[in-house]
């Protein structure tokens, strides 16, 4: 069976790496972008199975991001997680409305966040995940 | 100056007193447009269309009297400097109505247009300075809130690097560790734990403080909110050697609380226990019903810790609180816990408080309102004391085609409540608060007080509404169906109480239908199929 593939965004370079090692310690394939902009153009060039997104972005915040990805037909289809250190009162309906399927406030429980990606990933997936 | 700053609002009855009040006004400045009213409710009009710089009140009106008087004008215009006229004998009132948020009173019939003209103009400098101070205040607190939410957002970066790699060296991801290396890395990832959740109380309670703290109530198993907080303290409590049970009563009906909040502050509670029983302790958390406090669940935590003394006891709830002679060890936090239980309690209606004996144990109790269709249903089932005619119950259920793409889902059934929120009459009809559904679907309940065609008419609102809902369409399909509630036999010498149950029981049964998916609606009551959806009991 081949890898699933994850997308991470996030500018946070400390971040992006300890994610990617677990990752991948999870077998799971993983590809970076920086920023809201390189989000979009990997997000085609790759076509993952699931992006990892964070809110607080350069050129473009998590918004944009969604907004975009819903726009292309074929990137709308792609489920977001939502991973930022945003107050979830104020942000978390917002996010969610805008198309993320669910969301972590940072720092996340690494359990939790992961049986959320193997949810996401398994082909008997319903919809929303219940998430903190 | 302006023309508001001209316009005095004078409201007064007795012509003889308004004629001398407007000619003392106009000696004092001739230019000055002076508004009579000698009803209250005309008065409050004015002061609505067209808001004066000074209000002369007088306490008795036709239509207001006292205390009330004064209280309903500050209400309409909380802005506006109000001077109050008072007679010889009721000297006492006009100073209640200083304290209250007046800005002066005259005493009638013995000032001239000089004091007259001075105190209006001191009563608008003086609210002027109140009203700078009271948005400096609001400036204040809101620079608070955007500062702690700043910093905060700003402590987690580093905050989640820490805490990422001390997993990834604890999950064995960077090689295999010795038992003193695993240790000292368990320490940094339970300090760093501590740290994100002070980070929250900070939050949390300078929202609470602001009267920010927002709510959602559902229907909710009490049982399983205390089930998930005992398994996730379950961990700590074994480090202590306490032992963490819970007791419950089965019989408990399902309270309306939101679960999120009620968690948070079971977790509290635990923590609190745990943090403060010695070792080899126990704690237990129980859940019961009061025989006279029928309208509550109550939820306790005991502990066998050393208990609070009588001194610390009023003082747990409140911010930044810690025990003196707690030890060391129990000195962690910000002593922000409790403060907040104690808001989110409150912000349901509920109480707590605590019991202790020094040297056996504490136990902290809360109440959470149970759920309680009646109490939902009366304003629809009764008005002004007699049983409405008809009263329907609609249903309006969303199947999914098979895997809704992109997580849409949460956001189109919050989406679709609202909807239905806004297709209804709020004094006439409710939108149940969701009872959970059993399967991947959605299903609301609607309780209208309507007749048959009043029926159609909400059902064709709300199916047009559906329809008009582009995001809907490919991802699920909705069916709407109603059946009339059958009414009890208004009697002469039925109370109103026992027509609301026996209405609110029918119901009741109807929606447990409804959601279990029995054949209440059998297919051919469904809107899409059928043009006669209510269905009159024989």
């Amino acid at each position: 069976m081949e890898k699933a593939k994850i997308l991470i965004v996030d500018d946070d370079p400390d971040l992006r790496r300890a994610l990617n090692l677990r990752l991948r310690a999870s077998h799971f394939e993983t590809a970076y972008a920086t920023d809201g902009f390189s989000a979009i153009s990997m997000a085609q060039k790759e076509r993952p199975d699931l992006i990892i997104l964070d809110v607080g972005l350069p050129a473009g915040d998590g918004f944009v991001v969604l907004e975009r990805l819903q726009q292309n037909a074929a990137l709308s289809v792609i489920p977001v997680i939502v991973l930022t250190a945003r107050d979830p009162q104020a942000t978390r309906d917002k996010i969610m409305r805008a198309g993320a399927i669910a969301y972590f406030q940072k720092p996340a429980d690494n359990n939790e966040l992961m049986s959320t990606i193997r949810t996401v990933l398994s082909p008997a997936w319903p919809g929303t995940v219940a998430a903190s | 100056m302006s023309k508001q700053d001209n316009h005095v609002l004078l409201i007064e009855d007795n012509p003889g007193d308004a004629d001398l009040i407007r000619l003392r006004l106009v000696e004092g400045k001739p230019n000055l447009d002076v508004a009579c009213a000698n009803r209250l409710s005309d008065g409050l009009e004015s002061l609505a269309q067209q808001p004066p710089a000074v209000v002369l009140l007088d306490l008795n009106l036709p239509d207001s009297r006292g205390a009330e008087t004064f209280r309903r004008v500050l209400n309409k215009a909380p802005g506006v400097p109000v001077v109050v006229l008072s007679g010889q004998d009721d000297e006492d009132l006009a100073l209640k109505a200083v304290h209250q948020g007046v800005q002066d009173y005259l005493v009638k019939g013995s000032f001239d247009s000089k004091q007259l003209a001075r105190a209006m103009r001191y009563a608008v400098e003086r609210q002027g300075l109140l009203t700078s101070l009271d948005m400096s205040r609001k400036q204040q607190l809101q620079f608070k809130d955007q500062f702690l939410s700043h910093v905060s957002h700003e402590l987690r970066t580093p905050l989640t690097s820490i805490h990422q790699f001390v997993s990834l060296l604890l999950d064995g991801l960077s090689g295999p560790l010795s038992g003193e290396q695993r240790e000292h890395l368990q320490t940094i990832l339970r300090s760093a734990n501590q740290l994100r959740s002070m980070i929250n109380d900070l939050l949390d309670a300078s929202r609470a403080e602001s009267g920010k703290t927002r709510i959602e109530p559902r229907c909710i198993v009490l049982g399983e909110v205390v089930r998930t907080a005992v398994a996730m303290m379950q961990a700590s409590a074994r480090e202590k050697r306490i032992g963490l049970e819970m007791g419950l009563d089965n019989r408990i009906p399902l309270v309306y609380a939101d679960p999120e909040r009620v968690l948070q502050v079971l977790l509290n509670l635990i923590h609190n226990a745990i943090k403060f029983t010695p070792v080899e302790g126990s704690v237990m958390v129980k859940v019961c019903r009061v025989e006279a406090d029928p309208e509550f669940a109550y939820i306790s935590v005991t502990d066998t810790g050393r208990g609070i003394s009588p001194e610390a006891r009023p003082l747990i709830f409140e911010r930044m609180y810690q025990d003196p002679a707690a030890v060391d060890d129990s000195r962690k936090g910000l002593g922000l816990g409790l403060y907040i239980a104690r808001e989110l309690v409150h912000l349901h209606g509920g109480r707590i408080w605590v019991e202790s004996q020094v040297g056996h144990g504490t136990i902290l109790t809360f109440t959470m309102p149970l759920f309680s269709l009646p109490k939902l249903l009366t304003p629809i089932i009764i008005h002004q004391g007699k049983l409405r005619e008809a009263i329907s119950l609609v249903v309006v259920e969303l199947a999914p085609h098979g895997t809704p793409g992109m997580g849409n889902w949460f956001e189109i059934r919050k989406r679709c409540l609202e909807m239905l929120q806004q297709c209804i009459l709020p004094d006439k009809d409710v939108v149940l608060p969701s009872l959970g559904s059993a399967g991947p679907g959605e299903t609301y309940l609607i309780v209208a007080c309507a007749d048959e065609s009043g029926t159609t008419v909400l059902m064709q609102r709300i199916r047009e509404q559906l329809e008009r809902y582009r995001e809907l369409q490919g991802v699920a399909s909705f069916s709407i169906s109603a059946k009339a509630v059958p009414l009890p036999w208004p009697q002469a010498d039925t109370p109103a109480v026992k027509l609301v149950e026996e209405t609110a029981d029918r119901i009741t049964e109807m929606c447990m239908a409804a959601m279990a998916r029995k054949s209440m609606f059998d297919t051919t009551t469904v809107l899409a199929e059928n043009q006669n959806p209510t269905q009159k009991e024989q």
